[in-house]
């Protein structure tokens, strides 16, 4: 196994960083609202404020205590859909690339079925059919939500898996007669793991913005609150026509942020995947305090007679030890 | 050839699940949604068109589930997708009175988005090191917000501040839908926010998606070898970018899947006369025929469109095309 | 040797990785002359620096790349003489101008050096008319033809793709691409290393053969020395970026002169021959970013001695000849005794380059 390095693009770090205020707004929102979110005391229609940051929707409720409760339903359904799904999609993935033959043929046609069947609308279907009592549990919702997203990961890793098939590592493994589901899970899984990273991240993106989208329409349980549920009171009652800003604005930003996050850390683990996403060579900022113009080009390998200088006379002085 | 007969196969066979899955899910929920409709319903439609619910669904009749399924199947061949309950009129003619506008949005949004994305990600993949990099954050960022958000905000801030694109609707009111000019430049006029949403959003993901495939072939020898030949710098770029764009028309199922979800809330957002509207409509109403024609209907276009998008990958990737399996 | 019969000349050539305090150097002064129509071998490890130079000497090396210094000139045929083109001083449109129409290169017959989405034949036609305007279509497919029959492939390889070649056959189409517009000089990295053995003889004797019918001049790169004591008239052997030793092939061969050389061939069995222990060099090559001092080799070294951490042994001749070694063992300064294996005798002289 490769030794984890630790993140050193910014983009990595910011995308962490901004999942991690997230994740501990999850825990301590509901703690650290300054209101109810379902008071609706206040004066309507106020723009922030000192006693409101984010003002107050046509109802009367404080806008940010909204942001800050709703940011628990948003975040744990959409981690937790996005795991199981995800955890379906190891063993999908993982069984049809090893095993190959008839299995992977029938899980590999059963992928190629829920990938082309588009999710949302399948999912607004599903959920309408449910009994008015069942529907807008969120825990149903991150099922079936489940359910729909498992297909793009399990494609993914059902590749991986067949091109570690054939390693030499494998190999030797079968040869000392290691059982199938042994190998499958304590040799390939390893190597698994910067993909099955990568794929986590991206369905649990996946999920977050799919419930949201549920909760935008109104499909989801209109007694608890999340980021969707705020958009779309915010739309019945036409706020964004009323260009009530701060009313619209930070659910959907945060929703946005979430997803940024996400994408970013992806962004690192894509660069681990891949090394040649690694900045190579110098940002432009960096090239500007080095003095050189334009960055090099492909086939125009620069000539910078200055530049050789420093090295050479460390090589000259005997060395860096 | 025969790797082309498998994907049809697999269509054929998904298209075939789906209209399955559309016959058993009422039959199967818990708490027999039909009945609960049929309450609900109760002096609000006339008693022939609960007949013709009950007769839809198969309640109340002692008809084995095969017949059932036979009838429906049936039913579906001859384009008869039932009558809608809030409507009050064949499925089928709903649908279609409402269907151009969404296929123009979305087919020209898709393609609009598909282009620009992909041109702009061969531009960053290029020129990768340069200054533009720092627009990546917020293509990052702009692919993660939910489209619906991006029309929300375009509606406020041309609704408010500046009074440049129409606000609701795909025409202007009181104009008749026709194949002629006033209309015709009515309905794009209308549809350009709508359109911007989904392509400012949609675009990002093609943008990014691009530029690493680029960055990732750019590494390869045969395009070191394109600029050791000679070639001049457009043609290198030319054979990179023809290479780095086949995992994005690979991708095109899911992307697709997605564009269309995103437009449907779009339309949401603008209160834009598509089938969007009439999707969430019909599940607030519980109006199941309708919503069952209207998921057939997004299922079947997504599907055709997939097809389309795997023939074309087919087309252009010629180790497709020996019998390997991928 | 006039001017007239150089191809290439080099001075003091040198690379660095990376700009700034943090920049490495992968290349350090480098010099030598490459006759018309001779081969020159380029033979060390992996990150010796030889894939470095030869890039670098074209332009073609990627970034970080960054050429710190010397001249490169390469001589363009015009009439009986020839024009010196100073490829450092060049820009993108001149190099243009002599890339793959005087030089041209050969990679590794790795899939991936082919444009895996283009037919065979559709490479060879963008090539001839990019660079040969007056050709016509029918002139560019019959010249296809032809040079596929220079390397033994049948025309109907036009047709294919290059996953639908074998490795072989992949290689043998970019050594005709190669020679498509009849270069002055042909570089070829490492392009029988992901090749079975036998193809790999196979190769290098139609590459030997090939040289002698169209007279081009090759730089050939490889860490397997072995290969290179047939096919090339002059070899350099180099060790984290400079040239450790120099010699002509047969000299070389027979008689090495640096330990590291030495210990080159003693990690190549050859095809044939008597049997005799493997011995390998042991340690690693050295990190670019800390050079050992003095020699870089010296940890490596059976050999070493005092003088040999102190201070890097310059490059100079021995035996009066042409060959070129560094190291401290053969400075008549330092006095050193010599060990038997690195002081053979060369054998006739003559016969030296083919």
């Amino acid at each position: 196994m490769r030794s984890l390095q630790l993140p050193k693009s910014p983009k990595v770090i910011v995308g962490l960083v901004l999942l991690g205020i997230f994740v501990v707004l999850t825990i301590i929102g509901p703690w650290i609202a300054p209101y109810n979110p379902n008071a609706v005391n206040f004066i309507p229609n106020l723009t922030p404020s000192w006693q409101h940051w984010l003002g107050t929707t046509l109802l009367g409720q404080d806008v940010l205590s909204q942001l800050l409760v709703g940011c628990r339903e948003t975040m744990v359904v959409g981690f937790i859909a996005g795991i199981a799904a995800t955890i379906i999609s190891v063993v999908v993935g993982l069984a049809a690339g090893y095993i190959g033959g008839r299995t992977d043929e029938g899980l590999s046609l059963l992928s190629n079925v829920f990938l082309a069947i588009p999710g949302l609308p399948l999912l607004i279907v599903i959920n309408s059919y449910l009994p008015s009592g069942e529907q807008a549990n969120p825990l149903i919702i991150g099922l079936v939500i489940s359910l729909t997203g498992w297909a793009w990961g399990a494609r993914v890793l059902r590749a991986q898996t067949m091109s570690l098939r054939e390693r030499d590592f494998v190999e030797a493994a079968r040869i000392i007669g290691e059982s199938r589901w042994r190998i499958m899970f304590s040799e390939i899984g390893p190597n698994l793991l910067p993909i099955l990273a990568a794929s986590l991240l991206f369905t649990i993106l996946y999920s977050v913005g799919v419930f949201t989208t549920l909760a935008f329409l109104g499909l989801t349980s209109l007694s608890t609150w999340n980021w969707g549920t705020m958009l779309y009171w915010a739309q019945t009652n036409n706020a964004a026509l009323a260009n009530e800003w701060w009313w619209v604005a930070p659910p959907g930003i945060a929703i946005a942020l979430v997803g940024t996050s996400l994408a970013l850390i992806n962004f690192g683990i894509d660069e681990f995947i891949n090394p040649r996403l690694r900045a190579g060579g110098m940002t432009a900022r960096q090239r500007r305090k080095v003095g050189v113009a334009r960055r090099p080009r492909l086939g125009f390998t620069p000539v910078r007679r200055d530049a050789g200088l420093v090295a050479s006379r460390r090589a000259t002085e005997g060395g860096a030890r | 050839m025969r790797v082309f007969l498998r994907r049809i196969g697999i269509y054929a066979f998904t298209a075939w699940v789906t209209v399955t899955v559309n016959f058993i899910l009422p039959r199967l929920m818990p708490g027999n949604p039909i009945e609960q409709l049929i309450g609900k319903l109760q002096g609000r439609v006339t008693p022939q068109e609960i007949e013709a619910i009950k007769l839809q669904y198969g309640q109340g009749l002692n008809q084995p589930i095969v017949v059932q399924y036979y009838h429906y199947l049936d039913q579906l061949v001859h384009g008869n997708l039932g009558v809608s309950i809030s409507a009050g009129g064949p499925v089928s003619g709903i649908l279609s009175s409402h269907v151009w506008y969404t296929i123009g949005l979305i087919g020209v949004s898709a393609m609009v988005s598909f282009l620009i994305g992909t041109a702009l990600g061969v531009i960053f993949g290029w020129t990768r090191g340069s200054r533009a990099d720092s627009l990546i954050p917020v293509a990052t960022f702009l692919q993660s917000t939910p489209y619906y958000f991006l029309g929300l905000v375009f509606v406020m801030i041309f609704a408010s501040r500046l009074h440049w694109f129409p606000l609701m609707g795909a025409y202007a009111p009181g104009l008749t839908p026709g194949f002629h000019w006033d209309f015709i430049s009515s309905a794009l006029r209308y549809g350009q926010l709508p359109l911007l949403s989904i392509v400012l959003s949609s675009l990002a993901g093609w943008l990014l998606g691009m530029r690493n495939m680029m960055v990732t072939i750019i590494g390869e020898d045969f395009v070191l070898m394109a600029v050791a030949k000679g070639l001049p710098r457009r043609r290198v770029i030319w054979h990179a970018a023809r290479n780095a764009v086949l995992p994005s028309i690979a991708n095109l199922a899911l992307t697709i899947g997605l564009l269309v979800s995103g437009s449907l809330l779009v339309e949401q957002a603008f209160n834009y006369p598509g089938v969007g509207i009439l999707l969430l409509n019909a599940v607030g109403n519980l109006d199941y025929p309708l919503l069952q024609g209207i998921f057939l209907l997004i299922t079947f276009t997504v599907l055709s469109a997939n097809f389309l998008a795997d023939t074309l990958y087919y087309v252009l990737d010629p180790r497709t095309r020996t019998a390997k399996a991928h | 040797m006039t001017t007239h019969d150089h191809v290439l000349d080099v001075k003091n050539f040198s690379v660095n990785y990376g700009f700034g305090p943090s920049s490495v150097r992968a290349v350090t002064d480098v010099s030598f002359t490459l006759g018309t129509s001779r081969v020159l071998g380029v033979a060390g490890e992996s990150g010796s620096g030889k894939s470095t130079l030869v890039y670098g000497l074209t332009r073609l090396l990627r970034a970080p790349g960054v050429i710190t210094g010397g001249d490169v000139t390469f001589y363009v045929p015009e009439g009986d003489a020839a024009r010196p083109f100073d490829v450092l001083a060049a820009s993108e449109q001149d190099l243009r101008t002599i890339r793959w129409s005087h030089i041209s290169i050969v990679l590794q017959s790795a899939l991936s050096a082919l444009n895996p989405l283009r037919r065979i034949g559709r490479e060879f036609d963008e090539v001839l008319r990019t660079h040969e305007k007056a050709m016509s279509k029918s002139q560019r497919a019959q010249r296809s033809v032809e040079l596929l029959e220079l390397v033994g492939l049948d025309a109907d390889r036009l047709d294919r793709f290059p996953h639908e070649l074998s490795g072989g056959q992949r290689q043998r189409v970019m050594i005709a691409m190669a020679l498509a517009l009849t270069p002055e000089l042909v570089i070829m990295d490492e392009p029988t290393t992901a090749l079975d053995v036998v193809t790999q003889r196979e190769i290098v004797s139609e590459l030997y053969e090939l040289r002698k019918k169209l007279g081009f001049a090759m730089i050939f790169i490889t860490h397997d020395l072995s290969l290179l004591v047939e096919l090339a008239d002059e070899i350099m052997v180099m060790y984290a970026g400079h040239i450790v030793e120099r010699a002509p092939a047969v000299e070389l061969y027979r008689s090495p002169r640096h330990p590291y050389t030495l210990g080159l061939m003693n990690s190549f069995p050859p095809l044939h021959g008597e049997r005799h222990e493997m011995t390998g060099i042991p340690g690693s090559p050295p990190d670019l970013k800390a050079l050992p001092t003095g020699c870089p080799f010296h940890p490596r070294c059976p050999n070493a001695m005092d003088i040999c951490r102190q201070q890097v042994p310059p490059l100079s001749s021995i035996d009066e000849s042409s060959r070129l070694v560094a190291c401290w063992l053969h400075e008549p300064s330092v006095g050193a005794t010599v060990p038997v294996e690195l002081s053979k005798k060369s054998g006739s002289s003559a016969g030296v380059g083919q």
